[in-house]
């Protein structure tokens, strides 16, 4: 049985687990200090970098894991969700939501 | 060194006492720990060496092909190799065993594994040093350690972490334990976790071996002993210890009278400042780093919660198949409210029927529980923390009203920017980020784009 596991799960399994990960999802980025506006926006005055340290931080030991179990068969890379790339609504969308994540602090 | 006066903290030495110190010994290790030691080495060289050249996938083979012939022609057969491989493991496993068995009081008690194992405060601060040290960046002096540095603790840590793990996995894979799937599964571990054992063993191999400061610890595996001058210049606190018991040891032969006064017997009286500052000090031991970790209001390194964050994104893909994700859920918790109210208008919209497939209410998904949990999570975090509060946080020249309006400014942009872009900051350019989609890197970098350029005008929002 290879990974992703969410086909053999029962409704009620499925529902928990997604909690679960969202458990640690919200106390790691509390841990981080992202529910702060104003840490969060420092970065952009070049005062704070934890943002940018936090987040690819975590993108490099996701990407490893998944390459790694990928590689060895373990993930099917076929049942993984790769968000589908529309380039200029994603540039657009990613100016607007940075120009809002400044405006705003989230 | 007069033994009467034992200071608080690391005195600079006179020469005569350096000189001293450095003739008499102090004992560190009993023999059974050393041979425990050495046998490990043993087993870990051998295994090493057999498990490199077993692994014959290309894709995963890291010996090359001229060692793997060697290692395999020494044995005759790959057959006698793995046997090899796994009796040794087995033989291994049952000396731990013994050990862990009889001498749990010794190796394994609570207290021998804070004082071992566990990580305090002055151990966090001399990792920080010792790393900024090592790159030029700092002259700082290295907090004061127990009987083991912080770095030996942190790969004490490692090793029992994963010794357990790749001894477990070894026995699924050597019996062919439950289903082939576990068996599969058990390699890809028990790779990983020889593979995070090695490399800090390149670590404690080289400081052992090579590093000069620490040839005192490398003989002292042999002899047991550690001259008086190393402890003192490299485990201040251990050699503290030993010489309060010391002098304890010698006040009871006095029969408690020669020229200590009954005052001078309590560890108060020891020279410096009172020991009782001793209090204000960060709790000491296991509970003392879990007490700072989860209790303390700073927040953790920006590396360590990143970790954390990319194991619970990890595990999400493992799981579930996709990333982390927060506006694709606030999506879904829209379309219930809207197909509550207007049904026929949801049905008619593509982009929000995508949602609300018939019979399948569009709340029944990963990233609305998702969601919850978030909120619990970062509840849970920031009490623990002590950071619970109801506050407006914004910069010191906003009035509050304003920082609403601006707030309520920069979610309608950001909501319509991450529904443009398909994601947000977790669903595309973290989770996205991680497999490597094209798209997700360029929302990313339009948002840090945005972010920086944008700074510019609303600084006084800020800072």
């Amino acid at each position: 049985m290879s990974a992703p596991f969410f086909p053999q799960f029962s409704q009620t399994t499925y529902l928990a687990v997604s909690l679960l990960l969202g458990f640690f999802f919200g106390f790691f980025l509390e841990r981080a200090g992202f529910s702060s506006a104003k840490k969060l926006t420092a970065q952009f005055y070049f005062k704070d970098f934890s943002v940018l340290k936090v987040m690819f931080t975590a993108i490099v030991v996701a990407m490893l894991g998944i390459a790694y179990l990928a590689a060895a068969g373990r993930l099917d890379m076929s049942q993984v969700y790769v968000p589908l790339t529309f380039l200029w609504p994603q540039i657009a969308g990613g100016l607007l939501l940075g120009a809002g994540f400044i405006i705003g602090g989230y | 060194m007069d033994s009467w006066s034992i200071p608080i903290n690391p005195v600079p030495l006179t020469f005569e006492q350096a000189e001293a110190m450095a003739q008499r010994q102090i004992k560190k290790h009993h023999v059974a720990i050393m041979l425990l030691h050495w046998f490990n080495a043993i087993v870990w060289l051998l295994e090493l060496a057999t498990g490199a050249a077993l692994i014959s996938s290309p894709h995963f083979r890291i010996a090359p092909v001229w060692y793997i012939a060697i290692v395999q022609g020494f044995f005759g057969s790959r057959a006698h190799m793995l046997w090899f491989h796994i009796a040794l493991g087995i033989t291994w496993i049952v000396v731990f065993t013994v050990y862990g068995t009889f001498g749990f009081r010794t190796y394994l008690a609570r207290e021998v594994l804070e004082r071992e194992i566990a990580l305090d405060w002055d151990d966090l601060v001399w990792l920080r040093v010792r790393l900024l040290r090592i790159l030029g960046r700092s002259n700082e002096p290295l907090p004061p350690q127990g009987i083991y540095n912080a770095g030996q603790k942190l790969f004490a840590l490692l090793v029992y972490a994963m010794i357990p793990i790749i001894m477990l996995t070894g026995l699924v894979m050597a019996f062919h334990l439950v289903s082939t799937s576990l068996v599969a599964w058990a390699v890809v571990l028990h790779f990983v976790a020889v593979g995070l054992v090695a490399s800090g063993l390149m670590i404690h191999v080289y400081m052992g071996a090579v590093f000069p400061e620490e040839k005192p610890a490398f003989f002292s595996m042999i002899t047991g002993t550690v001259n008086e001058l190393y402890a003192y210049r490299h485990h201040f606190k251990w050699w503290k210890d030993v010489k309060m018991q010391e002098r304890e040891w010698k006040q009871e032969m006095e029969g408690g009278g020669g020229n200590a006064t009954p005052e001078d017997r309590s560890p108060a009286a020891v020279e410096g400042p009172e020991l009782a500052d001793d209090v204000a000090l960060p709790r000491r031991g296991l509970g003392g780093v879990l007490h700072q970790a989860f209790r303390m209001p700073e927040y953790w390194p920006p590396y360590v919660a990143g970790v954390g964050l990319g194991l619970t994104l990890l595990a999400a893909f493992i799981l579930m198949g996709e990333g982390l994700g927060a506006s694709g859920g606030f999506t879904r918790y829209l379309v219930a409210f809207i197909s509550w109210v207007a049904p026929t208008y949801v049905a008619r919209n593509p982009y929000w029927n995508e949602y609300a497939q018939p019979g399948q209410s569009p709340l029944i998904s990963f990233l609305v529980f998702e969601l919850i949990g978030v909120a619990v999570g970062g509840f849970v975090s920031g009490w623990l923390a002590h950071r619970l509060r109801i506050t407006v946080d914004k910069g010191p020249r906003v009035s509050a009203r304003g920082r609403y309006a601006l707030a309520l400014l920069g979610g309608v942009l950001t909501g319509y920017g991450a529904r443009l872009a398909r994601g947000c900051t977790s669903g595309l350019a973290l989770s996205g980020g991680a497999v490597l989609a094209a798209g997700a890197w360029a929302f990313m970098m339009a948002v840090f784009a945005a972010g920086f350029i944008g700074a510019y005008f609303v600084r006084r929002y800020w800072i």
